[in-house]
């Protein structure tokens, strides 16, 4: 696309230290998102109890858990950006595909955050077992990756129109199920003893092919 | 008109050739006959969310809204072909298996597309701006077709399969009696024929709204 | 390549030229076809409310796409494609606006840096300076009044000396001080860029060199 590279690189990274100052400013998305993965996972926690030895629906639980709370949270800046009437300023200092690294870039951090407090919590809360580090860390790396771009692109979708919350869980839902598929199916084995190169590839794959064409697609989502 | 009625009497006698004249599969037994209604329906599900897909892609490149006229029409009729193809699929595995849902392969695949009209649909429907609601659904549906290989061969495969497929698929080459596959496949054109009928009724349809809008719109000075 | 620096516009060479470009918003008219080729100094854009004067202006600026006709932004004989238009235009208009929890220091520091400015404080600060906000650079951008919120629009439209300015009602809610460093700044970067001013205030297009006048349909305002 017609911008010099030094000024993208430029942009992504501006973009990605106003979401960190506004964040720090406001505090309300990130604590909104937090208490949300909390309340998800003492529902499960109490409704469930520990199960040590069920690694399989400890698998789906602990992805459904990150799922709710990145449905919850990661349309947000997009959202914000549009009910502030910030778009217009927006683009008028950054390209498209700037706009759009920033604030995937700002979803992963996003996502980290909440993974930092939601994932040590669960392991305790539900008694799993230790899992086999470097597979379960690649796993949710990967799968965090895939929610977030995927996550990035719909939140810009979905601002732009009357619904919200439950209109981009449900416009989502298509786009994450393989990533549901891969990590659950992941997790799953590395619990089990099994091999991960598979779901891993599913999940790397998968995350690289929505990256790539969202990134064409971007210089055509904001013309008005 | 001809046409039209020339339609439907194929497909009133490939139904019939297929309840009457083909033989059943040994395994299936009489279940076999809802195999000429699920199979085209499936067929014809794939069909019209490729042909969506590429008229989201077309409209991107040449901003003419006859192409989302397209995208937006079969989706529609897709969709409807889907549930249909769902639902004979899953009276057809209560009859055969005793479960109306068993998450194999084939009924995985059918209910993601299920998902990904029913979110094409919702998201178009919360856009008003005809251009922006064009534009947007267009880029969702770019971005579902990534999604696509990995929902339907992908994803499926990590469950285990009650599909049939030996029947269908062995070798590639489908194993079963050539009567069945004509009529199936004279079904598979008929409900095609079917779609591409239903659609050119409502992208017209579409068409004539718009003109008259602006005919509206230009009438008010 | 040093750093983020950007090459800008060299002076007087930026045209706008328009084709048969209209748009409309569904079956709305927004913009009835215009065909005009601009070459330099100060240009006004006027007509009655809902003519089109600041979506000829976001067209310009390439982020409105247009529904028929063509606008052709060129830098030195080279036309620009509407992503590319931002780094070499300066808008200011009132569907701007900032980000509220961040000072006004710290917004055209932003803008600064993703625009790829080199030094982006420095440019930030001295746009500030430019329109008398220098004082107020500590402050909530979401706590300025109307007019200070007029002049930190003008800062930013100003960033990087861009080639072409895109002015859309410029001079509303600034008072008289404003205003008139509205217009001393308004003649002296007329010397070396277009500037296109959409308003409808006499104070404003008497500035100009040449009108663009846009007809507005049947809306009961008084031409």
């Amino acid at each position: 696309m017609p911008t010099e590279p030094s000024s993208s690189v430029a942009a992504i990274w501006a973009i990605l230290r106003k979401e960190c100052r506004s964040e720090w400013r406001t505090r309300y998305g990130i604590s909104a998102a937090l208490l949300f993965a909390i309340t998800t996972l003492t529902t499960v926690s109490f409704a469930v109890g520990r199960m040590p030895d069920r690694t399989d629906v400890l698998a789906a639980l602990f992805w459904i858990v990150l799922l709710f709370a990145s449905l919850a949270s990661l349309s947000h800046s997009f959202v914000r950006e549009v009910e502030g009437h910030t778009m217009t300023l927006l683009r008028q200092v950054a390209s498209p595909t700037a706009i759009a690294l920033g604030k995937l870039l700002w979803n992963l951090v996003f996502l980290a955050a909440i993974e930092l407090v939601t994932v040590p919590l669960f392991l305790i809360l539900m008694g799993a077992p230790p899992p086999r580090w470097a597979a379960f860390l690649a796993l949710l790396a990967l799968g965090s990756l895939a929610l977030a771009a995927s996550s990035t692109l719909v939140g810009a979708l979905i601002a732009q129109s009357r619904g919200r919350g439950a209109l981009f869980a449900a416009v989502s839902l298509p786009l994450l199920l393989p990533v549901l598929a891969g990590a659950v199916s992941g997790t799953r084995a590395q619990w089990a003893g099994g091999a991960v190169a598979a779901p891993a590839q599913l999940l790397a794959s998968y995350a690289l092919a929505i990256l790539a064409v969202s990134l064409v697609l971007y210089d055509h989502l904001w013309e008005e | 008109m001809i046409a039209r009625a020339l339609l439907f009497v194929w497909i009133a006698a490939a139904l019939a050739a297929g309840f009457v004249w083909a033989p059943l599969v040994p395994v299936l037994g009489a279940t076999t006959r809802v195999f000429y209604f699920h199979f085209p329906a499936a067929m014809v599900t794939c069909l019209a969310l490729g042909w969506s897909m590429l008229h989201s892609a077309l409209y991107l490149r040449r901003r003419d809204l006859v192409h989302d006229d397209h995208a937006a029409a079969s989706a529609e009729l897709g969709l409807l072909f889907c549930i249909a193809a769902t639902v004979s699929g899953s009276m057809w595995a209560k009859a055969m298996w005793g479960a109306y849902w068993n998450w194999d392969p084939r009924e995985t695949s059918i209910f993601f597309l299920m998902l990904i009209y029913a979110a094409y649909l919702a998201l178009r429907a919360s856009l008003e701006d005809p251009a922006r609601r064009a534009r947007l659904a267009a880029i969702y549906s770019c971005v579902a077709f990534v999604a696509v290989p990995f929902l339907v061969f992908v994803v499926p495969r990590i469950y285990f399969s009650l599909h049939p497929d030996p029947l269908l698929n062995a070798r590639g080459k489908p194993d079963m009696d050539w009567r069945i596959m004509a009529c199936a496949g004279a079904l598979v054109l008929g409900f095609s024929a079917l779609f591409f009928w239903m659609l050119s009724l409502r992208v017209r349809l579409g068409r004539s709204e718009r003109r008259r809008e602006l005919e509206r719109a230009a009438g008010l000075t | 390549m040093s750093g983020a620096a950007l090459t800008l516009a060299p002076p007087r060479t930026v045209a706008v030229e328009a084709r048969s470009l209209a748009h409309r918003f569904g079956a709305r008219v927004a913009l009835e076809p215009q065909q005009f080729r601009l070459d330099g100094g100060i240009v006004a854009v006027t007509g009655p409310n809902g003519s089109g004067k600041s979506t000829l202006l976001r067209i310009v600026a390439g982020l409105l796409r247009p529904s028929a006709g063509e606008c052709v932004v060129s830098v030195a004989g080279r036309a620009l494609p509407p992503l590319a238009r931002r780094i070499h235009a300066g808008l200011m208009s009132p569907m701007l606006s900032f980000y509220e929890e961040l000072t006004v220091g710290e917004n055209l520091e932003f803008a600064a840096e993703a625009r790829g400015l080199a030094a982006p404080r420095r440019a930030a600060a001295a746009a500030l300076e430019r329109v008398g906000l220098g004082a107020r650079a500590a402050d909530r951008a979401g706590a300025l009044s109307s007019g200070l919120l007029q002049r930190l629009r003008l800062a930013f439209a100003t960033l990087g000396s861009p080639a072409l300015l895109l002015l859309d009602e410029p001079g509303s809610h600034l008072d008289e001080e404003g205003r008139g460093a509205l217009e001393t700044w308004i003649r002296s970067v007329a010397r070396d860029a277009l500037v296109m001013l959409a308003t409808n205030d006499e104070r404003e297009w008497r500035l100009a060199d040449r009108t663009i006048q846009l007809r507005g349909r049947d809306l009961g305002d008084p031409a």
